[in-house]
């Protein structure tokens, strides 16, 4: 792993990284010796497989759902850009970075953008909406077997019917992004990566 | 001549609130002066000779006359004068409110010192030389307790635990910092040959410094909840003020015990450390242990919720009392121990236990407070002072200026560790919400110095930094939080969504934790949770509640709430038809093997609109024509309301109709018991579209009560439709709507056996949803 592993990783490639996601110099070298970890067939890439190999993921009520955020829709692999790239949703949203624009797109770490990665691991098929069934689904995964069909059922209608403004019977982003104003989700959604 | 004085008050008491406010303190303070002197020896003489124009009584002095009416004060003395001042300590409170302006410019805790003062003042003024001080004993064992149970019990555990690290470093660091700056620098102070305070040494003025340090959590509290500043600082500032108890002890300890020796080694210094170790987490443990010990308890409190409440402020009393007894801290005692106790206790005792702890928590507390903050001006007047202006000034300038330097230098240290960094705004707020109060009062008041002067001069210097801080920071802090902008609490209730969309995030996150191997807080409160799902409910919570995943129970308490609104808002004849625009509550069956024993519960199904009209019409012309007797109150039963009665028919009446209906489709209801062994929350929310089901203990006598419902020996509701059905069946009758008459014992007893094993079930009744203020109970433990 060792000569491979210097290969892998340039100098280059970590200053894009960078500049893309907003992760320092050590903490892309950490997370990339922790790709590498879970690398088991040292290809550069990682699959389903290996990420189901983590014990705590398969405990995990969202385990699969999260582990499909990581696969760019339809491929099976993930190199280790678009590893950084999904986890640099999670990291902090700093003060400084909140008054810079440092490009037209906003970073990967704002809030608009961190409430869209949770609203992507809802909708799974990706129309924009949250339907009845989409959350009957999560309701389900997060409450376990013990709840009748029905129960779920009203609580998802609840739900639906708290955050729905445009009566369509789904949540729409807007909406979702609306229920949400109250929570602090800067705090909710960061991890605090080690330097 | 009081008597008269007081018949005239009510008749000006629209007019103006301070003539009756003046009045009562007149007749209080003369009652005082003239009736109940302290000093037992010629009180009843004393009081015999002056009381004449209060009460009548004939001093019995020969044999011969027999006394009709006499005169014996001694006897209920001090329960007499307790109570007065706890009348007088709750009329002021009332008080305040009725003058509008007043409350909303003074915080109440500058109005009660100012009560205590005119009280102190007045007495003496008249000479009476003997009042209530504020004597640590009443204080640390009585007035205390219920305030920090209070806070510990409702304390919102997320926030608390998220800022955990946080409030420790303000805690532990900042109050250290407080008590060495100050001590030292006043000793620099006392050094100057002018105060004349040369003769404080370095360890007095520690000493002196650990009492002024600590900041007060009932002076936080009661200035703090009157301006609804956001959660974060809230939390901050108050847990603060109640984990400084642990280093307030040991320093406390710490420099009394070596004070009087004057050298303090390294060896001592590092046992101060180990003991600050085991005051902290030794008081934590007693609490968790009580904590525990109680909500084990409550599990088998279903036959007698009568005394639940009562389990709980026992169990916190004796924890607190015990950590008391090993010199541990017994306010984080008293925090761990609501804490701990909370989620399982709540989990387990009925909906009125919960309204009567929270009511009686706040009651207390609320009568606590304001008799520490009248006693504390009343103490004022009284107690012995030495005023040293150097002393005094010096005593306050420090502490601001340490308060300001520690909450500056350790926000630039913790911020590096925030995910959420404090502003500046946050860090002036929480400097200027460091109110001293009257444990620093205690505290000075508990010291055994040889040298009484020291402590004269001690204790004036604490009170003046006790007014300080409470008159002058206590006012400005609200004007200020509206100058700043600094952003309030959010008043509205957690939705459903937030519920589920935060669980879903911290799902998410302590997956992704996961993913990252990084070992954070997501993945230790994960595995706390699991833990606690596993074992503990397992142990601690009473049947099958200790399955009840936390979103369905959360979403049960909102169901409960809105039947309660709309009960309290619509009466019978909405109800049926307001209920399916929301949830449909009827769905509410969970998919569980019912054991036999459990008294069953009813589906309640829709109703068309026919039905209802046709169930209304009857109602009404019954309800008409007969009345109910209410039967007396006893303890161990819980009485009826006619009303409620009437409302139970007519939903019980609602399910006849529907289950006719059904079990001509589908025969196999027939075999299958009703919804079952619910947790006690579906019970509620059941109970919540069924909301006046009480059921009342049979009677031993067949009171002949006229009722809409057949009476019969047992209860007259929580009837099993399902059971009832299956008899109509093999009576082969068809019951429709009929209404028995009103007969008595005679009337075929339709109630099942089963009501009778559990008379007191359906006790979970709407009587009253408790006050509105009630975020902290929806907070999931550990969510």
């Amino acid at each position: 792993m060792g000569s491979r592993a210097s290969t892998l990783l340039r100098e280059e490639e970590i200053e894009e990284i960078k500049k893309e996601t907003g992760f320092s110099h050590s903490q892309i070298t950490r997370l990339y010796s922790r790709f590498t970890s879970l690398d088991k067939g040292e290809n550069g890439t990682l699959s389903r497989e290996d990420f189901q190999r983590i014990p705590e993921l398969a405990i995990n009520p969202l385990g699969d759902r999260i582990i499909n955020a990581f696969f760019p829709d339809g491929e099976d692999q993930v190199n280790f850009r678009g590893f950084m790239r999904t986890l640099a949703h999670f990291r902090p949203v700093e003060d400084n970075e909140k008054n810079k624009n440092l490009s037209n797109t906003e970073p990967l770490n704002s809030r608009t953008n961190k409430l869209h990665f949770a609203f992507q691991l809802y909708d799974l098929d990706r129309d924009d909406k949250i339907s009845r069934d989409e959350l009957l689904q999560v309701l389900r995964m997060m409450v376990g077997v013990n709840i009748s069909d029905e129960q779920l059922g009203s609580i998802a209608d609840r739900t639906i019917q708290e955050a729905d403004t445009n009566g369509d019977g789904c949540i729409s982003f807007t909406e979702f992004i609306k229920v949400l104003e109250k929570v602090d989700v800067e705090q909710k959604m960061s991890i605090r990566f080690l330097h | 001549m009081p008597s008269r004085m007081g018949a005239r008050a009510p008749a000006g008491f629209a007019r103006s609130f301070l003539e009756l406010g003046l009045l009562l303190l007149l007749v209080f303070v003369l009652l005082q002066g003239s009736v109940f002197p302290y000093g037992a020896d010629a009180s009843s003489q004393h009081a015999k000779d002056g009381c004449s124009s209060t009460h009548e009584g004939k001093p019995n002095r020969t044999k011969k006359v027999f006394p009709v009416l006499s005169f014996e004060y001694d006897h209920i003395k001090t329960p007499f004068e307790v109570s007065l001042w706890v009348l007088f300590a709750s009329l002021m409170k009332l008080g305040f409110h009725l003058v509008p302006r007043l409350s909303s410019i003074v915080p109440e805790s500058c109005l009660l010192i100012v009560v205590g003062l005119l009280v102190g003042g007045l007495s003496k003024l008249i000479g009476e030389s003997e009042l209530p001080k504020l004597d640590s004993g009443n204080f640390f064992l009585v007035l205390l307790p219920p305030i920090i149970l209070d806070a510990g019990y409702f304390l919102p555990i997320r926030p608390f635990m998220e800022n955990l690290g946080t409030i420790l470093m303000f805690a532990v660091v900042g109050t250290l910092w407080n008590a060495f700056f100050i001590g030292s620098v006043l000793f620099a102070v006392c050094q100057i040959p002018a105060a004349g305070l040369t003769h404080l040494g370095l360890l007095s003025c520690l000493l002196f410094g650990s009492i002024i340090s600590a900041v007060d959590p009932v002076a936080v509290l009661a200035v703090f909840e009157e301006i609804h500043i956001n959660e974060l600082l809230h939390i901050l500032v108050f847990g603060e003020s109640l984990l400084n108890d642990a280093v307030t002890v040991v320093l406390y300890h710490l420099f009394e015990e070596f004070s009087a020796f004057g050298t303090v080694t390294v060896l001592d210094g590092f046992l101060g450390v180990i003991s600050f170790l085991i005051v902290a987490f030794g008081g934590v443990l007693v609490g968790a242990i009580y904590g525990i010990l109680a909500a084990f308890t409550s599990r088998f409190t279903s036959h007698m919720r009568v005394i639940e409440p009562l389990f709980v402020f026992v169990y916190s009393y004796i924890a607190y009392l015990s950590a008391e007894l090993f010199h541990l801290s017994g306010i984080m005692a008293l925090i761990a121990c609501g804490a701990v106790m909370r989620p399982y206790v709540e989990a387990n005792i009925s909906h009125k236990s919960h309204t009567t702890i929270k009511y009686f928590l706040k009651m207390w507390s609320s009568v606590s407070e304001t008799l520490i903050f009248i006693l504390l001006g009343v103490a004022t007047v009284g107690g012995p002072h030495n005023w040293n202006w150097i002393f005094v000034t010096s005593t306050v300038f420090l502490c601001l200026v340490a308060r300001v330097i520690g909450v500056i230098g350790l926000t630039f240290i913790i911020n590096k560790f925030r995910i959420v960094k404090l502003t500046t705004k946050d860090q002036f707020i929480v400097a200027y919400g460091g109110l001293r109060g009257a444990i620093a009062f205690s505290l000075g008041f508990l010291l055994e110095v040889e040298d009484e002067e020291m402590r004269h001069i001690f204790l004036t210097a604490i009170i003046t930094v006790i007014f300080f801080t409470v008159f002058v920071q206590g006012m400005t802090i609200k004007p200020l939080v509206e100058l700043l902008a600094v952003k309030k609490k959010q008043e509205a209730k957690r939705s459903i969504n937030e519920e589920i969309h935060i669980q879903f995030l911290d799902h998410l996150l302590t997956g992704i934790e996961d993913i990252c191997g990084h070992y954070g807080h997501h993945h230790w409160k994960d595995k706390m949770n699991r833990f606690n799902r596993k074992y503990v409910k397992k142990c601690l919570i009473a049947g099958e509640r200790s399955k009840e995943p936390q979103l369905i129970a959360f979403y049960h308490k909102l169901e409960f709430k809105q039947a309660i609104q709309l009960v309290e808002s619509g009466a019978g004849g909405k109800l049926s038809s307001a209920l399916p625009s929301t949830v449909s509550i009827q769905n509410i069956q969970p998919k569980k093997p019912p054991p036999a024993p459990e008294p069953r519960e009813r589906v309640l199904p829709q109703l068309p609109k026919s039905r209802e009209e046709e169930i209304r019409k009857i109602l009404r012309s019954n309800l008409q024509r007969t009345r109910q007797r209410l039967r007396s109150y006893n303890r161990h039963t819980l009485v009826a309301d006619p009303y409620e009665e009437g409302l139970n028919d007519l939903l019980k009446k609602q399910k006849m109709f529907e289950l006719e209906k059904k079990i001509k489709e589908m025969n196999n209801y027939l075999s299958v018991p009703v919804a079952t062994s619910d947790s006690p929350t579906l019970r509620r929310a059941r109970l919540a579209s069924d909301p006046q089901a009480y059921n009342v203990k049979p009677d031993p006598v067949a009171v002949p009560t006229i009722q809409v419902e057949l009476a019969s020996p047992q209860s007259p509701d929580s009837v099993n439709i399902m059971d009832e059905f299956r008899k109509d069946k093999e009576k082969d009758e068809d019951t429709g709507l009929t209404m028995k008459p009103p007969s008595g014992p005679s009337a075929p007893p339709r109630k099942q056996s089963e009501d009778a094993k559990d008379p007191q079930k359906l006790t979970r009744c709407l009587s009253d949803p408790g006050p509105s203020a009630d975020e902290g109970e929806d907070d999931p433990f550990l969510p």
